[in-house]
């Protein structure tokens, strides 16, 4: 007989301990609530620590003659999206910008400073104003230590190295979760009034990313699982400059201090692309400039160009950029002092995600999302550097507000289903063992990687990406029929990835329905077949809705505009 | 290239150590030769690994007797112990197995934490004794409207120390650490530091009595293992050595204890 399983309740839990995570934990435990986090690795571990840049906010604190203002940076954010963020949502992050900027200085980030002793800031690209507050280039690891420092201190209880493999939904909610334990193999049952997705992205389905090894996206997969809509899936930002060969991010800051992006001639060639920006367009359009040249010849051989920092100076590095010269030195072996860095575009940041509203609810009672794995929409169909630690603390606050207005009105579930849920998962994990060892699960990863690389990446058409998803459907076929390789209680790597990579074809296919359905090229979706933008066809968000029987339809939703008219996209 | 890697498993009576052979490509990371190896050789060779860009602090481990983030550490810097870092010695750092340093690299779990399997660590009390010494800003009064006023020296000062990534590489390299399970180690005491010195602080300047005890900043040996290990450049013996010196112009005077007093403990697996 097996052992009844361990049932934790709480009134919300969180799914994901990065930052959009921990802001909410942050907020509700505030609010008195009962919240427990669940992440896959410890929170520290989290992607969001890695974001080098900045975050934007309109403290105006390098104002010149112009004043900035939120409007101004709501203005940057919607013509940046290519007009299909909706604008209220736009709104509201850019008005709550800079509290929560100030709010988390206030908590202890060291961000850096100007001479006057207030917090600096950087141009960075698409933006009409040095708008950018930055903790040198870690500000990622800065803001994250400071919320893991909050939420501790308050006594936040937290679920690391359990990988959640089910949401539970009866009776048209939300009710909980299941989750594997890593460390000993056994799967516990989490129940909850209210559950925040805040899993991040889900770059790792790309050959060329930047993101964490982690990055696989599990928090759409659970939302699909329960019929709820992804929106906006084939927006996946490319950024510019990730260092040849690794990946590793380099940041858009440097461009902002200065750095400029020379093809193979030593030509500056962003002046063919965008004459008004330069290094300092938005991202779909220097990374499209970068991808133009390598396939016309003028990068180096292998595809990359140079960004050269070598006339920022050595006291300037040291002060702003000394990670991406520790990185540089560290994974390719050139000191960006004195020369250029290889770079090229990869995987940075899924505009895409959970269908949710400015509150943060999806469409299942008791399910909510934030940050990179939500889609509001506040990046549309491109975002801007900066937004997205701005888009993790703005919304992760706001989803937790909802859930304490929410929680009266949700019910507490009942442990039975929570049991059952935890049962029936044990049956599916141990079928999977029954099932292996069949073919290398890492090899059809890898397959998966380079479709979505060659055939879903800067540039598309139609005939290519049909292929494609033909590829990604075969490929989750033999997902299904691989298995898992060894059983073994503890740490089982191979378990954790199955349960990621047959997540991953899911998610794959949700981008590759949606981009197919969109017949026009916009923001980070360019379509060498439909080259132009079609506002009259396609300003809508796309719906990816997954059927009971799995089966994925594409629907469509309208963009809420208002405050700005939509208008040609040049910089 | 040759790996030799520990291996335990609950359960197992005693760890032991396999070797595996993986082919070398330029550029190739520790980190890149495990997950070859799980991926392609053993799947069930357990480590963790998250950023694989050395900045979320998640694969410390050891490696040719250094403790070193695996995503960092270039297999070429490792051959023939090319790049190896001297380090005062504990017992995690004998050799004790059969070891041909000029043709393999010898991979082991971070020292002075209980395995969980393989090279993985239970890292609960080097984060425990992070939480003694209360790591959380104490907001100044009054807190201003804006941010708080900061000169750019004191942003430069309290970078040297928020720059921790908390992966617990000077945890497992301190030879204090190895024998007294009362030492919150150099981790902990760096970012004690850290709030000491930030100007913004309620308590600015009287931090640091938190640990002024014998196993505090006291029990420190001044090996500098953990400033020569951190991957970040993050200094703790410096920060050990200036919060000692301004606890002695205070009129504290503790008396360091001699080393070897404490009975020494075996860190690892078992």
């Amino acid at each position: 007989m097996k052992e009844s399983p361990i049932i934790h309740c709480h009134d919300l839990i969180i799914i994901g301990g990065g930052l959009a995570g921990l802001r909410a934990a942050y907020e509700a435990v505030y609010g008195g609530i009962n919240v427990a986090v669940i992440s896959k690795v410890h929170p520290l571990r989290s992607h969001s620590v890695a974001a080098q840049g900045g975050i934007n906010a309109s403290l105006g604190n390098a104002d010149t003659t112009a004043h900035d203002s939120w409007e101004t940076h709501a203005f940057d954010t919607v013509k940046g999206s290519d007009y299909l963020a909706d604008q209220d949502a736009v709104a509201i992050m850019c008005r709550n910008a800079p509290a929560a900027v100030i709010e988390l200085e206030h908590m202890g980030t060291v961000f850096s400073r100007d001479e006057a002793g207030r917090i600096a800031q950087r141009p960075f690209g698409g933006a009409g104003y040095p708008r950018t507050c930055y903790a040198a280039d870690r500000t990622g690891h800065n803001l994250l230590h400071t919320l893991y420092e909050q939420v501790t201190a308050k006594g936040v209880m937290f679920y690391e190295e359990y990988f959640v493999t089910s949401l539970v939904s009866e009776g048209g909610s939300c009710a909980g979760c299941t989750a594997l334990c890593i460390p000993d193999g056994t799967i516990a049952g989490f129940s909850a009034k209210a559950t925040l997705l805040a899993t991040g992205g889900f770059g790792r389905i790309y050959e060329r990313s930047t993101n964490a090894l982690i990055n696989t996206g599990e928090g759409l997969h659970l939302a699909m699982e329960v019929s709820v809509p992804l929106k906006d899936m084939e927006f996946v930002q490319f950024h510019p400059t990730s260092l040849y060969g690794t990946n590793i991010l380099i940041t858009e800051g440097a461009r902002g201090e200065g750095a400029v992006l020379l093809n193979k001639n030593g030509e500056r060639f962003m002046k063919n692309y965008a004459p008004g920006s330069m290094e300092l367009a938005p991202r779909d359009v220097v990374a499209r400039a970068i991808e133009t040249e390598i396939q016309e010849g003028r990068g180096f051989p292998g595809g990359y160009v140079h960004l050269d920092l070598t006339s920022l100076g050595e006291t300037l590095i040291n002060e702003r950029l000394p990670g991406i010269r520790q990185i540089s030195l560290d994974f390719i072996g050139i000191d960006p002092v004195d020369t250029p860095v290889p770079v090229q575009p990869a995987q940075h940041y899924s505009m895409g995600g959970v269908d949710v509203d400015v509150s943060g609810r999806t469409r299942l009672p008791g399910l909510y999302a934030a940050g990179e794995c939500a889609c509001v929409s506040v990046h549309g169909a491109n975002r801007l550097g900066g937004n997205s630690l701005l888009d993790t603390l703005v919304f992760g606050k706001i989803a937790a507000n909802s859930i304490i207005d929410d929680l009266m009105k949700l019910d507490s579930p009942a442990c039975s289903v929570i049991v059952k849920a935890v049962e029936s998962e044990r049956d599916r994990i141990d079928n999977l063992f029954h099932q292996g060892p069949g073919e290398n699960m890492y090899k059809i990863r890898d397959a998966l990687k380079k479709t979505m690389m060659n055939r879903f990446g800067v540039y598309r058409d139609g005939l290519s990406m049909e292929t494609g998803l033909t590829e990604i459907l075969a490929l989750g076929d033999r997902c299904r029929q691989a298995g898992v390789p060894l059983r073994q209680a503890h740490y089982n790597l191979p378990l954790v990835h199955y349960l990621e990579i047959s997540g991953m074809t899911r998610i794959a296919e949700t981008v590759a329905r949606c981009a197919i359905a969109r017949n026009e090229s916009r923001g980070s979706h360019a379509r060498k077949d439909f080259p132009l933008r079609d506002d009259d066809h396609f300003l809508h968000h796309s719906l990816a809705v997954p059927d009971r029987d799995g089966t994925i339809k594409v629907l469509t939703s309208p963009v809420n505009l208002g405050m700005f008219p939509v208008k040609e996209r040049a910089y | 290239m040759k790996f030799r890697v520990f291996r335990y498993n609950p359960g197992d009576t005693g760890p032991h150590y396999d070797l595996f052979e993986v082919e070398e490509i330029p550029g190739m990371t520790a980190l890149a030769a495990l997950i070859s190896i799980q991926e392609q050789q053993d799947p069930g060779l357990s480590f963790r690994s998250s950023c694989r860009g050395a900045v979320c602090g998640t694969c410390a481990m050891l490696i040719n007797k250094v403790p070193r983030l695996a995503c960092r550490t270039q297999v070429n810097s490792l051959a023939g112990m090319k790049d190896q870092i001297h380090l005062s010695p504990y017992p995690a750092l004998e050799v004790t197995i059969p070891w041909d340093h000029d043709t393999e690299i010898l991979i082991e779990p971070l020292p002075h934490l209980p395995v969980v399997k393989d090279l993985v660590v239970d890292m609960t009390a080097f984060f425990d004794f992070l939480h003694t010494v209360n790591p959380v800003f104490h907001p100044g009064v009054p807190v201003p409207e804006k941010e708080y006023q900061m000169e750019r020296l004191a942003v430069k000062d309290l970078e040297t120390y928020t720059n921790c990534v908390l992966c617990g590489a000077c945890f497992g390299a301190c030879p204090v650490n190895s024998r007294n399970p009362e030492y919150p180690g150099p981790a902990a005491l760096a970012t004690l530091y850290r709030f000491h010195i930030d100007p913004r602080e309620r308590d600015h300047g009287s931090r640091i009595s938190t640990a002024d005890t014998k196993s505090g900043w006291w029990a420190c040996e001044f090996h500098t293992n953990c400033t020569r290990v951190c991957p970040k450049g993050v200094p703790p013996s410096i920060a050990i050595g200036r919060a000692r010196n301004e606890l002695k112009q205070k009129g504290n005077n503790q008396v360091i204890p001699d080393p070897g007093h404490d009975t020494p403990r075996r860190g690892q697996g078992n």
